[in-house]
């Protein structure tokens, strides 16, 4: 008998025991409804992290800090048992650049310089603020409400600003701010740190209007520098004071370097290093085990749903003692009855795999609504499925149908024709 | 020719052993019809299944144009079943949920009848029998005598050279039962199909070229043997 016929008498003997089909084939559905769902949550999880990780800062660079002080086995180091050591060394260096800049992979290197203006204003007869300025130093994705940052850096001479900073300026909209000035007024301090009267000022062009999203993890109003602009604040500000103490550096990585080796290099040189991916992979750890939990729950509706065509099969093969008989009688062969029933248990597996599928796809129409009970960004999707997964999916559904029937199609090729043609 | 030469059929083990048929002889010409007879437990029905491979006598041997079917493996003698032989039986065995043009497609589906020439030998066999106009309609409505006119056209839809038929008309009234008999013996005469024909009813017997009496699984008489 030829594939075609096979599968053909296998659809028809499954439509007219609609009901058992129905009801054996949603026992599969279940299953897959439940595994598409997870990796669908899975994979919206993963995004969505991903996501979050681009605004919480650059996945290329490591800040690398001193080493704190060590506790090793659980043991303090009593004092005066090494040298004593100075507040330097609690601070970055030019030294300790040098000797990072060794590492391979690294390209640049930038110190967290701390500057502190006195006040920041449009100048005229708008009022002065005090407000935070950042170097922005490496390429954390910002999310812009207006104008735009190429490389998700600052240039020189320009400043990008919070929007939510935007109205005590005076300004109307983001729009309408870009183009437009800021003065920044910088003192510079004696060695306590004090405000001396001598000061610059420093006009920066409003090219970048930056807001949070849901997805960032931390943000604070602010306004961002070039690191060149930023150097330049910070030389004139500490002018004669030791200008070479950072508490941090960021160190920038050749693309496509491994971040994890440049890490332990660095780590290895006696300093603190973190970096994104610590976290990021922290974060999809957690997605990936909430995933697999829930894919764990669907693969046990899909053993049990294999019982169910392990019954229906057998029940079937026993109502259709006679068919098969006269099939054989009439010279089919062991393999076609075979093969007729393992088809139909493929059908079965074929259209649980399939409405599980479909059903859980129709769940995704859901996603604006549970973005909005979760306080999510509008468009974020928690659910984001992979047709070549659920293809996939509907196979192995197939498949696992297919070994379900293993034994009644077994049985009823093994029948005895003139025992089956007896049943009368 | 179909030849049958001292076949012997054993059911059970050891001391329990009942012999279905004991050492039986007998040759049956090319076109011919043949009854076979006996009451119900005689081995008539075993006799059937062995001449049709559908069973396995541990002695003798059944040569149908040359060959020893009895030494064919299961391959040969499923080809041999879709092939050559064909059968009708007591209580029909149609396919009540299919339609009938599905009933009769099955042989061919088995024997592995290209697509494109199934038609018309289908649509041939159905008006053979007079029931082209049920093509599309189910089994499980037809009445009695068109069901076995459907299983008639199921068997000879794949052109056999052996017809067996197992009490053809034993479920069926007098009337409708002679409307297959005449279906029978017509495809019997005009292709020159041998037809075996199993049953305890006489005049059906007589009807025939041939009457082979089986009693206890034994050859008791045959009749009509020039």
């Amino acid at each position: 008998m030829t594939t075609y016929d096979i599968l053909r008498r296998a659809r028809r003997n499954l439509t007219q025991a609609r009901v058992r089909t129905i009801l054996t084939s949603l026992a599969i559905a279940v299953g897959a409804f439940t595994v598409t769902l997870a990796l669908a949550a899975g994979e919206g999880g993963r995004q969505y992290t991903e996501e979050m990780m681009k605004t919480s800062g650059d996945g290329q660079s490591l800040s690398v800090y001193p080493k704190r002080v060590e506790v090793k086995a659980n043991e303090l180091t009593e004092y005066g048992a090494v040298n004593d050591s100075s507040v330097s060394d609690n601070t970055l260096n030019n030294t300790d650049i040098e000797k990072i800049k060794t590492v391979a992979g690294v390209v640049d290197i930038v110190p967290m310089y701390n500057i502190q203006p006195r006040y920041v204003t449009r100048g005229g007869n708008f009022k002065k603020y005090i407000a935070p300025v950042n170097i922005k130093v490496d390429r954390t994705e910002m999310k812009l409400a207006a104008g735009s940052l190429e490389d998700n850096k600052v240039p020189v001479g320009g400043i990008s600003i919070s929007e939510e900073l935007l109205s005590s300026f005076g300004f109307t909209d983001a729009e309408s701010a870009i183009g437009q000035t800021l003065t920044i007024n910088m003192p510079k301090i004696d060695a306590n740190g004090k405000y001396l009267d001598e000061s610059i000022n420093k006009t920066l062009k409003i090219i970048a209007v930056d807001h949070s999203t849901d997805a960032t993890l931390y943000y604070q109003p602010g306004l961002y520098i070039s690191i060149d602009d930023g150097k330049e604040l910070y030389d004139y500000q500490i002018y004669n004071n030791v200008n070479d103490q950072y508490n941090g550096v960021v160190v920038e990585l050749k693309s496509g370097t491994d971040i994890k080796t440049v890490q332990a290099a660095i780590a290895d040189k006696g300093y603190d290093v973190y970096s994104l991916q610590d976290t990021r992979e922290t974060l999809l750890q957690m997605v990936n085990i909430a995933q697999w939990g829930m894919v764990a729950f669907g693969a046990l509706a899909i053993l049990a749903s294999i019982f169910g065509i392990i019954n229906t099969q057998y029940i079937s093969v026993l109502e259709r003692t006679q068919q098969i008989g006269l099939m054989k009688a009439l010279g089919a062969r062991k393999k076609d009855i075979a093969r007729l029933f393992r088809y139909e248990a493929a059908w079965v597996g074929f259209l649980g795999g399939m409405s599980g599928t479909i059903l859980a796809f129709l769940v995704g129409f859901a996603n604006p609504l549970i973005a909005e009970k979760l306080h999510l960004e509008r468009g974020v999707r928690l659910l984001v499925f992979n047709p070549i997964t659920s293809i996939m999916l509907i196979i192995i559904m197939m498949a696992i149908a297919i070994a379900a029937g293993y034994f009644p199609s077994r049985k009823a090729a093994k029948l005895n024709p003139i025992e089956a043609l007896r049943t009368e | 020719m179909i030849e049958v030469k001292n076949v012997t059929k054993t059911y059970g083990k050891k001391d329990n052993t009942f012999v279905a048929l004991d050492n039986v002889s007998f040759t049956i010409p090319d076109g011919a019809s043949v009854a076979i007879l006996g009451k119900s437990g005689s081995g008539k029905s075993t006799l059937m299944h062995a001449i049709s491979g559908l069973d396995k006598p541990e002695k003798g041997e059944i040569i149908i144009d040359g060959k020893n079917i009895l030494a064919l493996n299961q391959k040969a003698i499923d080809k041999f079943r879709s092939k050559t032989i064909s059968f009708i039986f007591q209580s029909f065995f149609v396919q009540a949920n299919e339609s009938c043009y599905d009933n009769v497609s099955l042989p061919l589906e088995i024997s592995g009848t290209a697509t494109n020439r199934r038609k018309k030998r289908i649509e041939d066999a159905l008006s053979a029998v007079e029931l082209l106009d049920k093509k599309k309609s189910r089994a499980r409505d037809l009445s009695g005598g068109q069901k076995q006119r459907l299983a008639v056209a199921r068997a000879i839809v794949s052109n056999p050279r052996i017809l067996f038929a197992d009490e053809p008309t034993g479920n069926l009234d007098s009337a409708t039962g002679e409307v297959v008999e005449d279906l029978l013996f017509g495809y019997n005469k005009d292709n020159d199909v041998t037809l075996i024909i199993v049953t305890h009813d006489p005049d059906l017997a007589k009807r025939c070229d041939i009457q082979i009496h089986i009693k206890d699984g034994k050859v008791e008489s045959i009749e009509g043997v020039k």
